[in-house]
């Protein structure tokens, strides 16, 4: 009775990236994300101060539209829900994160 | 294109339609102007809307109407010449109360765009918060 002999181990081949999950970009080391994130604070106090701008030229009496002071305040109060809404995400995400259990 | 765009070409509008109801405000106000037969009668406006490259709408100028206007016989007015004549804004009251009243509607309609692009946006903020 005759033994087989083993046969050679095939290489394992090295396991694929878990298909489906979408790349998490690692932020920029040099924090440009993070600055990104105050540059569209920028723009959102750029869109308050020009309505506040418009604000007093209403009660100045120099508003020439109407609508020009009401489409402002509407945009700039939509703008401050919208990074609100983000940032209530982000700190969520952060707890979530925090509340991880080895 | 920006993130609020609806608002901002609604607003456009806004502003065309008011501009519309500033010219029909100062053609009916001068709708009985008169004056001598050798000055020039009021002149209607006319304002000419006119598409913008990245959306919305414009006024691209006021095209004034003909200065004949209508030579009318009255003699008793100051202004008449040696033969009674003066001349009068011709002016088509019917018309102007008629785009007027376009105006206006147009004007609504863009209030009522702004005021949906509003309420769609913060329907899109909801989005996930019932938790």
């Amino acid at each position: 009775m005759s033994i087989a002999p083993v046969t050679a181990v095939t290489a394992v081949t090295p396991v694929q990236g878990l298909a489906g999950t979408g790349a998490v970009t690692a932020p920029a080391s040099d924090g440009s994300a993070f600055a990104s994130v105050l540059g569209s604070v920028d723009s959102l106090q750029q869109m308050q101060a020009t309505t506040d701008g418009l604000a007093v030229q209403a009660v100045t009496g120099d508003l020439d539209d109407v609508h020009d002071y009401t489409i402002a305040a509407a945009q700039s109060s939509l703008a401050i829900e919208l990074t609100a809404a983000v940032r209530n995400k982000a700190v969520e995400a952060f707890s979530e994160i925090m509340r991880m259990q080895a | 294109m920006g993130l609020f765009d609806a608002i901002g070409i609604a607003g456009s509008g806004l502003t065309v339609h008011r501009k519309w109801l500033d010219a029909l405000s100062d053609n009916i106000a001068n709708a009985d102007d008169v004056t001598a037969t050798s000055d020039g009668a009021f002149r209607e406006r006319y304002v000419v809307a006119q598409e913008m490259a990245g959306g919305g709408v414009q006024v691209a100028g006021v095209v004034l109407g003909d200065a004949d206007g209508r030579v009318v016989q009255d003699p008793s007015n100051p202004l008449a010449d040696a033969d009674g004549y003066v001349r009068q804004a011709d002016v088509d009251l019917t018309s102007q109360m008629t785009q007027l009243i376009l105006a206006q509607r147009g004007y609504q309609a863009n209030a009522a765009v702004v005021d949906r692009a509003k309420e769609s946006y913060q329907a899109a903020l909801q989005i996930g918060r019932t938790s």
